[in-house]
């Protein structure tokens, strides 16, 4: 077993060291595609954490992303360093996962993802209304840094792809922990694992606020990134739609799958979007349709059942 | 003012319990939510448009022709698409219909362009004067109309056989199977009924809104707190939480200001979904026991 093993990991090896080398080869159009992959995969993986691992369909779970780059948006705005504003955005995307969970884990299937759904909605139009310093529905235009652009593009890369490592290391971490194991106990029946001793309703509030302080990262990145916020395109439906399904496309409950599935779907994006910029989003429309119909399991599911894993014991 | 505020929300519920009943059907008998429900309101108002462009036809009398076409859509897309996923992952359905859903605006700004449209009859902006209260004829129409649609398909479903077997899959699969009936076609016809009345509200809609293919997004919002405030399933729940709704809207839109709207539908939609999940007339149905 070790030979195959020890091939997965230097192939991650070669594969992350080539993302650390990349700016020094591409730069522009390429660095930001790849950023953007980056952000995906993390969005992925935190949809992987609730939905591929409680089991919770955390349709709206962009409120996260909007909620960070918001944070960022404003602690950056009234003069907070940079560090300082990225290391809070986790933190408020987890406080609010924490105390918003607590009712909105009560609720289960459909009514849960709808759920999200709304709050993501509330949570646009409180920022309109809130206006201040938040800049409301005319957006927020943050202070230029004082940074050149390209190494602001190289500064957000490789935060971009810190964040894309350490959350696939959080899910790994999951996978083998006790929380992984009851939240898949979880998934399968919540009464079960009630009944195994299971404390459920802490487990499924660590897995929302686990996956909005992923989330709230990123969107805090990019809201830092784009230097721009608008409550429309920072709280972007489409935003979780994408994370979900890249999260199927890979396969959910697996450590590499929302990883190998962002890098799928931008790539095919980007190509659909430089070849048919009019009809992009009618492509994407039928891509998802494709993805659900045909691949429900994932990829990562398809390529093993290819490529056997181990031999089954004697 | 008072009896205006109550007027114009009366008047305005009505449209929106007509859009919510084919979306609650849907998710109540199948456990479905279906995501593209905005666009099929979208549609439906665009061929009330082509017909009244086209051929100078009102869209009060195109109404039957509106919901035959979206039926046929409903219906084919629960059997080519919905149906197939079901016996894997129901919650799969809820990306499938927004992958749906951005097909169909796509294709409609492609078709229609994203300029606004809209219908303008010869009685368009005539209002009834009863006392000191002005009531549009166009708005009074789309409410009675929405009321006798809404009740016709309530008898429709428990007084029709095809209505009663949707009712029988609705509560139990298995025991109606044994009963001969077939859960797919229940299910494609259930779909395309939902449809025909989102079609309905579409062609309401055309009468009163500008058309353009985004105009679903401002219905599935309040569509959804509708459907769950009324009782997911229930056509008696849907109509009363479509009248409190347009109630609440237009008190929050005099009292706080337009913009207040959305936030206290979704305010209260999520107090809704703690509180009371079931909705007001919330019965025990397929979509899930809570």
């Amino acid at each position: 077993m070790m030979p195959l093993r020890l091939a997965r990991w230097s192939g991650l090896a070669l594969a992350l060291a080539l993302m650390v080398a990349a700016p020094l080869v591409i730069g522009g159009y390429w660095l930001r595609i790849l950023t953007s992959i980056y952000m995906y995969a993390v969005v992925a993986q935190g949809l992987n954490v609730i939905v591929g691992f409680a089991g919770y369909h955390a349709f709206g779970n962009v409120v996260f992303f909007g909620l960070g780059a918001y944070i960022v948006g404003v602690a950056v705005t009234l003069g907070a360093p940079l560090a300082l504003a990225i290391v809070l955005a986790p933190i408020g995307a987890m406080l609010a996962a924490a105390v918003l969970g607590w009712p909105l884990l009560r609720l289960k299937g459909h009514y849960f993802a709808i759920a999200t759904v709304a709050l993501n909605l509330a949570m646009n139009d409180l920022i309109i209304n809130v206006g201040g310093v938040t800049g409301g529905a005319e957006g927020l235009p943050m202070p230029l840094g004082t940074l050149a652009p390209e190494a602001l593009n190289e500064l957000v890369y490789f935060l971009m792809l810190g964040a894309m490592v350490a959350s696939a290391l959080i899910v790994l971490w999951l996978s083998r922990s006790p929380l992984g194991y009851a939240l898949r106990a979880l998934k399968d029946s919540a009464l079960g694992a009630e009944v195994m001793g299971i404390n459920t309703t802490l487990a499924k509030t660590l897995a929302w606020a686990l996956s909005a302080g992923m989330t709230g990262t990123v969107g805090g990145i990019w809201g830092y990134w784009i230097n721009f916020l608008e409550p429309g395109s920072a709280f972007d439906i489409g935003i979780s739609v994408n994370g979900y399904i890249m999260m199927l496309v890979g396969g959910m409950g697996t450590v590499l799958g929302p990883v190998i599935g962002a890098f799928f779907l931008e790539t095919v994006s980007t190509i659909i979007w430089g070849e048919f910029i009019k009809v992009h989003l009618l492509i994407l429309g039928l891509l998802i349709i494709l993805v659900v119909m045909l691949l429900p399991e994932g990829l990562l599911f398809h390529f093993r059942r290819l490529v056997p894993r181990r031999k089954a014991a004697p | 003012m008072l009896g205006q505020t109550i007027v114009n929300g009366l008047l305005t519920g009505g449209l929106y319990a007509i859009a919510a009943i084919g979306f609650s059907m849907v998710w109540g008998v199948m456990g479905i939510i279906n995501m593209a429900h905005g666009s099929f309101i979208m549609l439906g108002a665009y061929v009330s448009y082509i017909v009244f462009a086209g051929l100078g036809i009102d869209p009060f009398a195109s109404l039957p022709l509106t919901m035959a076409v979206l039926f046929v859509l409903g219906y084919l897309v629960q059997r080519l698409l919905l149906n197939r996923l079901m016996r894997t992952s129901l919650l799969l359905s809820l990306v499938l219909t927004f992958g749906l859903d951005l097909v169909l605006i796509n294709l409609c700004l492609l078709v229609f362009s994203a300029d606004l449209r809209s219908v303008n009859t010869a009685y368009t902006s005539q209002s009834l004067a009863l006392g000191p209260l002005l009531v549009p004829i166009v708005r009074l129409a789309v409410f009675l109309l929405a009321l006798m649609l809404a009740g016709g398909f309530y008898l429709f479903l428990n007084r029709a056989k095809a209505g009663q077997a949707i009712l029988a899959t609705a509560l139990d699969k298995e025991t109606a199977r044994l009963m001969g009936i077939d859960p797919l076609k229940v299910y494609a016809l259930t779909a395309g009924a939902g449809a025909a009345l989102a079609g309905a509200a579409g062609s309401f809609a055309s009468m009163l809104y500008p058309i353009s293919p985004n105009m679903g997004l401002t219905f599935i919002g309040s569509v959804f707190v509708i459907t769950v405030l009324g009782g997911i399933g229930s056509i008696e729940g849907a109509v009363l939480a479509g009248l409190l709704y347009g109630l609440i809207q237009s008190f929050a839109a005099s009292l706080l200001g337009v913009n207040y709207e959305e936030i206290v539908a979704f305010v209260m939609f999520l107090v809704i979904l703690v509180l009371r999940p079931q909705g007001l007339l919330g019965k025990r149905f397929y979509g899930e026991p809570v």
